[in-house]
């Protein structure tokens, strides 16, 4: 896959203070899609598929929503904090726009943090982004698939 | 190596002579003179110079219609009908554009640009949208994450707006930030105050405005509103009114109470405001003290956390307002708070028997 014009715009839409305040890039300077490809290896070497990643966030985001904003305990392990703020973030990609309000997820066993929305959600399942590296909402494909224990379609 | 030399130079004298070509072409071409834009069939009509987007040349001429991105293409929110010129839709518009908008003829504004006169329609009511170049009066830390911002209008303005309506809060660029940007937010004063418009405003993690607030602006700093919006507002029927809110959703119901106290309006109202701990509640002494002179108004804070210590309503925002009413079939359901709360709640009033038609709410989505 090659860097094409609305990979361009959207990633000058990804830069800090563009549609948030941070931006989605972090302090990575790659080009998006060499960003996207490296991620995509890393998936695929897995076996999975972004779409299995993002349907077990979307998953695991769901059950940890509580109209009061409170803590959840997700499968014993997962302790989850979902925000739920008004109004509406557009997609950098120009597809669209989703609800504000994070979710942040610690795991017990590792420690390890994940933070993630309905827009990083969509982004991983439509395009394999994952955030650029050093970005707040930066999600390591191999840390996820093996935190929530995404399997090979085969397996499952 | 004489022969490369010389190809090389041949092509950068190509390509300087067809940059050039390119900028007078620009220059002659692209000069697209002044443009008519007829709203709203005559109601109004602005005489622009061409070339910038529709969007951006509307509210250089201060009719504002509202975007989430600030022009960008990204939200699919700044829609209005085209009856004339504007060329043909771009592929940036028809994702956010369904098969009855393309046919009736519903464009994004921002992703017009204007190179001949056009003519199209809008709401009625942006008509009546302006822009307001306040002060910040006072700024209140109401909780750890929700300031109170008073916003002091120019000398001899005033705005009209419907108790329950919103306003768009326009931050200027600062740090990473290179273009204004507005967000919206409920208006926690009352309509007939003149001097000023209150805003409450929860902080949101990476937001651009709320953080321009929290950490930027001080007392004595020029702020620009443009508004109002909305159609959340009290409807004119004699039902009984329930009120829900969680969070910064209190801002709308305070300008309602004191609008319904100023009009005479004694519907019977209860105000359920959810929150978790006593940290999250504010305004309480307030509200207790207008339940306490009018006896058609009550309020009901909830707390769902299982903190000790107070003699409020406990658990989930939703069971409250179930367990309150017998039946509510002579009911009126106003909501404001977040996405998931507002859904909720929803669920809990059609339960109770309040028709989903009379159930209001404004997600800001």
């Amino acid at each position: 896959m090659k860097q094409t014009p609305d990979l361009d715009r959207a990633q000058q839409r990804m830069m800090p203070g563009e549609l948030t305040l941070h931006g989605f890039l972090g302090d990575d300077t790659r080009k998006l899609v060499d960003i996207i490809n490296e991620d995509g290896d890393a998936v695929l070497s897995r076996g999975v598929s972004h779409k299995q990643i993002a349907d077990r966030l979307a998953d695991i985001m769901e059950q940890g929503r509580d109209i009061m904003e409170r803590e959840v305990n997700v499968e014993g392990r997962f302790t989850v904090t979902v925000r739920d703020d008004r109004g509406v973030l557009p997609s950098p990609f120009g597809d669209g726009c989703f609800e504000k309000g994070d979710c942040h997820v610690v795991d017990s066993e590792t420690k390890s943090e994940f933070l993630f929305n309905g827009l990083t959600i969509h982004m991983i399942r439509t395009y394999g982004f994952y955030s650029g590296k050093g970005s707040q909402y930066r999600l390591e494909p191999a840390a996820l698939i093996e935190t929530f224990g995404i399997k090979p379609e085969a397996e499952e | 190596m004489d022969k490369i030399l010389l190809a090389i130079e041949v092509l950068c004298g190509i390509s300087l002579a067809l940059t050039l070509l390119l900028l007078v072409a620009e220059f002659f071409f692209a000069n697209y003179g002044d443009c008519e834009i007829d709203i709203n069939n005559g109601d109004k009509k602005i005489t622009a110079k061409g070339g910038g987007s529709l969007l951006s040349t509307l509210s250089e001429d201060k009719v504002f219609i509202p975007s989430a991105c600030g022009g960008r293409g990204s939200c699919g929110f700044c829609k209005c009908k085209v009856d004339k010129g504007g060329g043909p839709v771009l592929p940036t518009e028809t994702p956010y554009l369904s098969e009855e908008e393309l046919k009736n003829n519903v464009r994004l504004s921002c992703q017009i640009k204007v190179k001949e006169d056009i003519a199209i329609r809008i709401p009625e009511e942006l008509l009546s949208v302006k822009e307001f170049e306040t002060t910040v009066e006072s700024i209140t830390d109401l909780t750890h994450d929700i300031k109170g911002v008073r916003f002091k209008l120019p000398e001899g303005e005033t705005v009209r707006i419907k108790a329950g309506q919103y306003i768009q809060l326009v931050a200027p660029p600062y740090d990473e930030v290179h273009e204004p940007t507005s967000r919206a937010y409920s208006i926690a004063s009352r309509p007939s105050d003149d001097e000023a418009i209150d805003l409450i405003i929860r902080l949101v993690p990476n937001g651009i405005v709320t953080t321009y607030v929290f950490e930027h602006l001080k007392e004595g700093d020029k702020a620009k509103l443009v508004g109002p919006f909305g159609d959340f507002y009290l409807r004119d029927t004699d039902k009984e009114c329930i009120f829900i809110a969680g969070g910064s959703g209190l801002a709308p119901f305070r300008s309602m109470l004191y609008d319904m106290i100023e009009k005479g309006i004694k519907r019977k109202t209860t105000f359920f405001f959810g929150a978790v701990g006593l940290r999250d509640l504010y305004f309480v002494e307030e509200f207790a003290k207008l339940s306490e002179e009018h006896s058609w108004f009550k309020f009901v804070p909830a707390l769902s956390g299982k903190e000790e210590g107070h003699s409020y309503e406990r658990g989930l925002i939703t069971d409250v307002v179930a367990r309150s009413f017998e039946k509510m079939d002579n009911h009126e359901g106003y909501l404001c708070g977040s996405p998931g709360m507002i859904d909720a709640c929803v669920r809990v009033l059609t339960a109770g028997g309040i028709p989903e038609d009379q159930i209001f709410y404004d997600k800001f989505a």
